[in-house]
């Protein structure tokens, strides 16, 4: 718990689940590699380093206040364990340098991780262990877990794998199935390090593939993690990136608890469509609010989405829309939090429409 | 009964928006094998087809996995008219795009989409690929005597590579010889404007419109 809060952010989700009084609304800005720049450390320091990672991310909680932890780096953790090759910049976000295989032959030469001895996977799960230890019972901490449809476009390659569900169907599902088998193994890991898997399924968005293709090739596989997670009586989590509005009803149908929305779609129609489903979490772009904007452009969208959303059946989380970037001002995070200090709770949103449309 | 040429055309044009490569493949040859003007059969077929593509994905009927294989069958029909294209049709000076992701990023699907677009409307593309360092994008300009750079991220942060590029330009005076786009997940048009680029564009259909703006190309 920070100066600024009466309640730990357990206390806090605990009671605004209940919805009992809080002191203010829940609220993450999904911090990422950011945290680096907390402790003076470069982001390729974060490669098989879990006690740096966990040190991070946790100083990263204590300094801003917010309401979740997540042990993040980057969306190929998973992948880079069943053979992709990814690119650490010194002190930049690594990304996908080729992809695991190139072709459908190859696919019978791929195994599904092991959580404790491939790739960086056991360093994420220290990380996970560590921050739990230290923090666990004040806040959340999350276990970052890629979708099985996105970790089997980084295995093949996305364009071969978006082809391939018009040409070849099965090597699709096949592939998928190999991701959501690590996946699996990797979400009873994170489980097992007293942590909740967050899951991220980029390449389900809209603005790649079709309502049709997520049903076919992204939905089956969430559903089946999702479930397994909800099993062991953790809330789920989910996000996907970008256009998302003509799949929240399937979203909703993996069984997740909250949708985590990109800016690219709208809190106010999510509210509308699925609101009495799902708890909403979003959505100020972090590229051009978050990294590029002033503090004042950050109070400002973040009441505009209190505005829409604060009165969503199931419940806001003010957040940003996807993961910050690396660089994102520290006062820019400071604003977000502060905005949702000063709105309070219970929110008046009459206040609030002044405040943006200003 | 054979087709006649307006049928042909109607067919491969068919054929691309039906991610048909083999029938496009096949209807390409026949139009060959017949004498039929090659640049017609390009204009009234292939590219009329990917136009259809791009439209049906403004509309999101078609997504990416479609539009990828409309152009597959594009291209396959490019491949065999292509090579028949009278002197003057295949020289004719065409308004030339280099395009590229900026160094620190690989993620090329957005840049991909933008490039076949484009030549699918009939501008010439010189295609870096990914990860290229701002000078290179400079020098193939100057090099292929184009007339728009066009620069695709994903990545916020490789978007300060894109102002190096305009920077470049500025420093070495070239500035005023090239239109510089860009685009990409974190790109907004304030951005565009803070580093002086010369326009935006918030999607690939759209990348063809601001191309065609800046060309004075009727869109």
């Amino acid at each position: 718990m920070t100066g600024y809060d009466l309640m730990t952010p357990v206390e806090r989700f605990v009671a605004y689940g209940r919805g009992e009084a809080v002191d203010r609304l829940p609220c993450v800005p999904i911090v990422g590699n950011t945290a680096a720049r907390i402790v003076g450390a470069r982001v390729s320091n974060f490669r098989g380093n879990g006690r740096l990672l966990a040190e991070a991310q946790v100083a990263a909680y204590r300094r801003f206040g917010y309401d979740v932890i997540r042990i993040f780096t980057d969306l190929y953790t998973q992948a880079e364990a069943m053979g992709a090759r990814v690119h650490y910049p010194d002190d930049e976000t690594a990304y996908l340098a080729e992809p695991a295989i190139h072709s459908v032959e190859d696919i019978a030469s791929l195994k599904p991780a092991n959580p404790h001895t491939d790739g960086n996977l056991p360093h994420h799960l220290e990380a996970m262990s560590r921050a739990v230890d230290a923090v666990g019972k004040e806040v959340v901490v999350t276990g970052a877990l890629t979708g099985p449809f996105t970790t089997a476009s980084f295995l093949i390659g996305t364009e071969t794998l978006v082809r391939l569900m018009l040409r070849n169907p099965a090597a699709v599902h096949l592939l998928c199935e190999l991701a959501l088998q690590g996946a699996l193994a990797y979400a009873k890991a994170i489980l097992d390090a007293g942590c909740t898997p967050s899951l991220t399924d980029a390449m389900c968005s809209t603005t790649v593939i079709s309502p049709k293709q997520f049903k076919e090739f992204g939905q089956p596989y969430l559903t089946r993690l999702v479930e397994f997670i909800q099993n062991r009586d953790r809330a789920v989590t989910l996000h996907i990136c970008g256009k998302t509005r003509a799949i929240w009803e399937q979203m909703c149908d993996t069984g997740a608890a909250c949708l985590s929305i990109d800016n690219a779609a709208d809190l106010a129609e999510a509210k509308a469509k699925v609101g009495d489903r799902v708890r909403l979490m979003g959505n100020v772009s972090p590229s051009e609010i978050m990294l590029q904007g002033t503090p004042a452009q950050v109070r400002a969208a973040v009441r505009q989405c209190v505005w829409k959303a604060h009165d969503n059946p199931k419940g806001l989380i003010v957040a940003s829309g996807c993961s910050l970037p690396v660089e994102t001002p520290f006062e820019n995070i400071d604003a977000m939090l502060d905005a949702v200090r000063e709105i309070g709770w219970p929110v008046h949103s009459d206040k609030l429409e002044e405040a943006w449309t200003a | 009964m054979p087709l006649n040429e307006d049928e042909l055309f109607k067919a491969l044009s068919d054929a691309v928006v039906g991610m048909d490569e083999d029938t496009a493949g096949q209807l390409a040859t026949e139009a060959v094998d017949r004498g039929i003007d090659a640049y017609t059969a390009i204009e009234r077929g292939l590219v009329d087809g990917m136009g259809r593509a791009g439209e049906l994905f403004e509309s999101e009927e078609y997504f990416i996995p479609e539009l990828l294989l409309c152009s597959d069958a594009m291209y396959r029909g490019l491949d065999i008219l292509r090579p028949h294209l009278k002197v003057e049709d295949a020289s004719q000076r065409r308004f030339k795009v280099v395009i590229g992701v900026v160094e620190g990023d690989t993620h090329d699907i957005g840049k991909n989409l933008v490039k076949i677009m484009l030549e699918a409307s009939g501008f010439d593309i010189v295609d870096l690929g990914r990860d290229i360092p701002p000078q290179r994008f400079v020098d193939t300009a100057v090099a292929e005597n184009a007339d728009i750079i066009a620069l695709s991220t994903l990545m916020t942060t490789t978007m300060d590579a894109m102002a190096e590029v305009v920077e470049r330009l500025q420093t070495t005076n070239l500035r005023e010889r090239f239109k510089v786009i860009v685009g990409g997940g974190p790109i907004s048009k304030a951005f565009a404007d803070r580093i002086h680029a010369d326009g935006y564009a918030n999607s690939a259909p759209n990348a063809v419109k601001l191309v065609k703006l800046l060309a004075g190309v009727p869109a």
